[in-house]
C-alpha cells in the first residue's frame, strides 16, 4: 500500500513536470506575447522590447523555465557578486536586498551618472550614500555595474547611457522614464522553493491572488458537493430499487438530459428564469472585498447550476450500481431467508451499491473542475477558473503555470484519494 | 463468356451489398422507432441537420447582415427569433451556426471543407487514437509502456486546462478547435482500441496473417482494425455529442471561432452581456440550440444502446 502511494506520488510529480513544460512550450511557441496583451495593440516596438526586458522575458526559453522552476536569485547573486536576501516587510511586501560583507543590506539607484547605495540599517532605516567606486570598466572604456533596484530586480546599469524605459508604477500605471538600465533580471525563488513569481498582468504576487481565488472556488465546489451528493445518492437508490418504473425512467432520462446540457447554457437558463423573469436572485456575483459566504444570495445560482449538471451523472451511476446489486444472488437469498425489506436494502444492498459511485465521483473531479471554470465565467465569480482563463488569454505565464499546477494536483490527488478510499470500501482490492 | 459471367457476378454482389445496406438502415430505423427516447432524439437531431443543410432556404438573411435600426430586438414578424446587439438576425445565425457544427469546416476565408467542425474533431481523434492504440496494443513492450504512461498523464490533466492552454495559446480558429477536440479525445479512444487489439491479436486469423508473412502494418490496419470497428463506432457516436458540447464551451470561453462567425458558444458569450440590460434573446436562443442538439444526440445514442441491448 505504501509503495503504491509512493508510486502514485511520483506519477503526480511527473505529471506536474510534464504539464509545466507543456504549458511553457505551448505558450512559447504561439504567436503574440504578454506585452501586447497588457500594453494594448498600439504599443510601439520599443515599448514592447522595454517591457519584455524588464520582466526578464528576453532571455532564452530554457533559461526562463529554469528561473520559473528553481528561481533566479542564485544567478542574480552571481551577477551582483554579493549574497542576496529576501525580506518580507511588515506590510507584507517582498523585498530583495544584497548583503554586504559587514552584514548590512544594500540596494542601489542611479542618479545621473552617480551610483547611490541605499543601505538598510538593522532597525529598518535606509541611508543613502554615493557608491561610485563600484563601477566596473569594460575593455572599451565604458563603465557598468550589476546591482539591485527597488523593484526586486537585478539590473545592469551603464554609465552615461540614456535609454527610455517603460516602467510600471504601482498606483499610476505605466510611465516612461529614462535611465542607464540596460538589462533586468527579476528575482524570485522559483516554484519548487514555494514562490510562483509575480503576475505579469497585474504585477501582484501570484501566490496571494491565487490563494483568495482558490478559497472562493473551494467554497463554491464544497457547497455544490454537499448539496449534490446526498441528493443524487438518495434519488439514484430510489430509482435503482424500482427499475423500469415511471419514477426510474423519468429520473434517469431527466438526469441524463440535465447532465449533458453545457454548463454555460444551464447557467444562462437559470439567470433568465430566476434573475430576469422572476427577479428573485442576482444574476451575477460581485463580491468586492467581501468573502463569498457573506453574500449567500449570490451563491445560489452558481451552486444550483453545478448541482443540476452533476446531479444527473451521480444519479445514473448510483442507479446502475443499485440495479446490479439488487439482481445479485445474495440479495435474493436475504429476501428468501425472510429478512425485512428495509434491512435487506440498507444493510445489504446500499452498502455495496455505494462503492462504485463514490470512487467514480472522485474520478469525476476532472469534469467538475471544467464545470466550475465555466460556471465561474458565466456568473463572473472570482474563482480559480476565471483567474486561469484570464491568465491564459493574457499569456501571463507565471499565473498560468501556478494555476495549472493547482488543477493538476486537484485532479490527480483526488484520483489517489479515490483509489485509497476504494481499498477501505472494498477490502478485496489490494494495490501493489 | 467469362467476362459476362464476371459482370453478372459483380452486379449480383453490388445488388447484394445494396440490399444489405438497405436492410441495415431499415434495422437501425426500426431500432430507433422502437424506443421513445431514441425517436425524440432522432427528430431533434434530424431537425438540426436539415436546418444546417438547407440554411439558405430557411432564412432570407445572411448571418453577418447587420440591421442597424433594429439591434437587440425580441421576436417579430421580420426577425422570427429577434436580433443581436448588431442587429443581426438570430434565426439566420442559429442556422448557419448549425452549419459550422455539422456540415462545414471553415478552414479559412476561402477554404471550406465538408463535414462539420465537431465531426472533424471526432474523426481526427479517432484516427490518432486508433493509430496509437493499435501500435501499442500490437507491438507491446516498451512502446506500449511509454505510450500508455504518456496517455495516462494526459488523462490525469483536467480537460478544461488542456482546452484553455491549447486554444488560448494558438488563438481562435476552426482548425484549432478541431485540434483541441482531437487531442482531448485521443487518450480515451487509444485505450479502447488498445484493449480491443489485445483481444483480437490472439485470434487465429491474425496468427494466419503473421504466418503468411504479412507486415505488421498490414496486420494492424487490415486484419485487426476492421474487426474492432463495432465498439469504436458506438464510442464515436457518443463522442460527437461531446464534441459539440466542447465546441460550445470553447466558444463561450472566447476560444471558439473568431467573429463574425455565427459560433453558438461565442453568441452566448456576447449575448450574456445584454441579459441584465433587458434583452435576453441573443443569449437564450444559441443556448437552447446547443442544449437541444446535445440532448438530442444523447437521447438517440442512449435509446439505441438500450434497444440494441434488449435485442441481444
Amino acid at each position: 500500500m505504501l509503495v503504491f502511494i509512493l508510486r502514485r506520488m511520483l506519477l503526480l510529480l511527473l505529471t506536474m513536470l510534464l504539464v509545466s513544460v507543456a504549458v511553457f512550450l505551448i505558450t512559447e511557441a504561439s504567436p503574440g506575447n504578454v506585452a501586447r496583451n497588457v500594453l494594448g495593440s498600439f504599443v510601439t516596438p520599443e515599448q514592447e522590447a522595454s517591457f519584455l526586458n524588464q520582466l526578464g522575458l528576453d532571455d532564452p526559453a530554457p533559461v526562463r523555465y529554469l528561473h520559473w522552476l528553481v528561481g533566479s536569485d542564485w544567478r542574480g547573486s552571481r551577477l551582483v557578486g554579493l549574497p542576496l536576501k529576501r525580506l518580507v516587510t511588515e506590510k507584507g511586501f517582498v523585498e530583495w536586498w544584497a548583503r554586504l560583507p559587514d552584514g548590512n543590506l544594500v540596494r542601489w539607484k542611479l542618479d545621473g551618472d552617480n551610483l547611490i547605495a541605499q543601505i538598510r540599517r538593522p532597525d529598518g532605516a535606509v541611508e543613502e550614500v554615493p557608491d561610485n567606486g563600484r563601477w566596473r570598466k569594460r575593455a572599451d572604456g565604458s563603465s557598468y555595474f550589476w546591482g539591485l533596484d527597488a523593484h526586486n530586480r537585478a539590473v545592469l546599469w551603464e554609465k552615461g547611457t540614456k535609454r527610455k524605459a517603460w516602467v510600471f508604477v504601482v498606483g499610476s500605471g505605466w510611465k516612461e522614464v529614462s535611465g542607464g538600465a540596460m538589462d533586468y533580471l527579476p528575482l524570485k525563488k522559483g516554484f519548487l522553493r514555494g514562490d510562483p513569481g509575480v503576475s505579469l498582468r497585474t504585477g501582484r504576487p501570484v501566490a496571494k491572488s491565487l490563494f483568495i481565488r482558490l478559497r472562493n472556488s473551494l467554497v463554491l465546489a464544497g457547497i455544490a458537493f454537499a448539496v449534490v451528493m446526498p441528493l443524487a445518492l438518495a434519488l439514484g437508490i430510489a430509482a435503482g430499487l424500482r427499475e423500469g418504473s415511471a419514477l426510474d425512467r423519468s429520473l434517469s432520462v431527466g438526469g441524463m438530459v440535465f447532465s449533458v446540457i453545457p454548463e454555460f447554457a444551464m447557467g444562462i437558463f437559470l439567470i433568465l428564469i430566476f434573475a430576469l423573469w422572476l427577479g428573485w436572485l442576482p444574476g451575477a456575483t460581485v463580491f468586492g472585498e467581501k468573502a463569498p459566504w457573506q453574500r449567500p444570495d449570490m451563491l445560489v445560482l452558481p451552486v444550483l447550476t453545478l448541482t443540476l449538471i452533476e446531479l444527473g451523472y451521480v444519479l445514473r451511476i448510483t442507479r446502475a450500481s443499485m440495479v446490479e446489486v439488487m439482481r445479485s444472488p445474495y440479495i435474493r437469498t436475504a429476501f428468501i431467508k425472510g429478512l425485512p425489506y428495509r434491512r435487506v436494502i440498507f444493510k445489504h444492498a446500499v452498502r455495496n451499491a455505494l462503492i462504485a459511485p463514490i470512487t467514480v465521483i472522485m474520478l469525476h473531479v476532472n469534469w467538475l473542475l471544467g464545470g466550475i471554470v465555466v460556471v465561474e465565467v458565466v456568473f463572473g465569480y472570482p474563482g480559480l477558473g476565471k483567474y486561469l482563463l484570464d491568465s491564459a488569454l493574457y499569456k501571463d505565464i507565471n499565473a498560468l503555470e501556478a494555476g495549472a499546477m493547482i488543477m493538476v494536483v486537484a485532479a490527480v490527488g483526488t484520483q489517489l484519494v479515490a483509489d485509497i478510499l476504494y481499498t477501505f470500501l472494498n477490502p478485496r482490492i489490494r494495490y501493489r | 463468356m467469362l467476362q459476362v459471367a464476371e459482370g453478372t457476378s459483380q452486379g449480383k454482389t453490388s445488388r447484394r451489398t445494396g440490399r444489405r445496406l438497405f436492410l441495415g438502415i431499415r434495422r437501425t430505423f426500426s431500432l430507433i422507432f422502437a424506443s421513445r427516447t431514441a425517436t425524440v432524439g432522432f427528430f431533434i437531431v434530424a431537425f438540426w441537420v436539415s436546418a444546417a443543410v438547407f440554411a439558405p432556404l430557411l432564412t432570407p438573411y445572411s448571418p453577418t447582415y447587420q440591421d442597424w435600426k433594429a439591434p437587440n430586438q425580441g421576436p417579430s414578424a421580420a426577425h422570427p427569433l429577434g436580433t443581436d446587439e448588431l442587429g443581426r438576425d438570430l434565426w439566420a445565425r442559429l442556422l448557419y451556426g448549425a452549419r459550422i457544427v455539422l456540415v462545414v469546416l471553415p478552414v479559412s476565408q476561402d477554404l471550406w471543407l465538408p463535414g462539420g467542425t465537431a465531426l472533424w474533431g471526432v474523426a481526427a481523434s479517432l484516427a490518432l487514437g486508433a493509430f496509437l492504440g493499435l501500435v501499442s496494443g500490437y507491438k507491446g513492450g516498451w512502446i506500449d509502456e511509454v505510450v500508455m504512461r504518456l496517455l495516462d498523464a494526459m488523462m490525469a490533466v483536467p480537460v478544461i486546462l488542456l482546452y484553455l492552454i491549447f486554444v488560448a495559446a494558438m488563438g481562435a480558429s476552426a482548425v484549432n478547435v478541431v485540434l483541441a477536440i482531437a487531442i482531448v479525445g485521443t487518450p480515451g479512444i487509444a485505450r479502447l482500441v488498445r484493449g480491443l487489439t489485445l483481444d483480437i491479436r490472439t485470434r487465429d486469423y491474425v496468427r494466419a496473417a503473421e504466418t503468411r508473412g504479412e507486415s505488421p502494418w498490414y496486420v494492424m490496419f487490415v486484419e485487426i482494425l476492421p474487426n474492432a470497428k463495432g465498439p469504436i463506432i458506438i464510442d464515436a457516436m457518443l463522442r460527437v455529442g461531446y464534441a459539440i458540447f466542447a465546441m460550445g464551451t470553447l466558444g463561450f470561453l472566447g476560444l471558439g471561432l473568431p467573429p463574425p462567425s455565427p459560433d453558438w458558444g461565442s453568441m452566448v458569450a456576447k449575448g450574456r452581456e445584454f441579459i441584465l440590460a433587458g434583452s435576453p434573446w441573443a443569449a437564450l436562443w444559441p443556448s437552447v440550440a446547443i442544449a437541444s442538439l446535445v440532448v438530442g444526440l444523447n437521447l438517440l445514442a442512449d435509446g439505441l444502446r438500450e434497444e440494441a441491448m434488449r435485442y441481444q
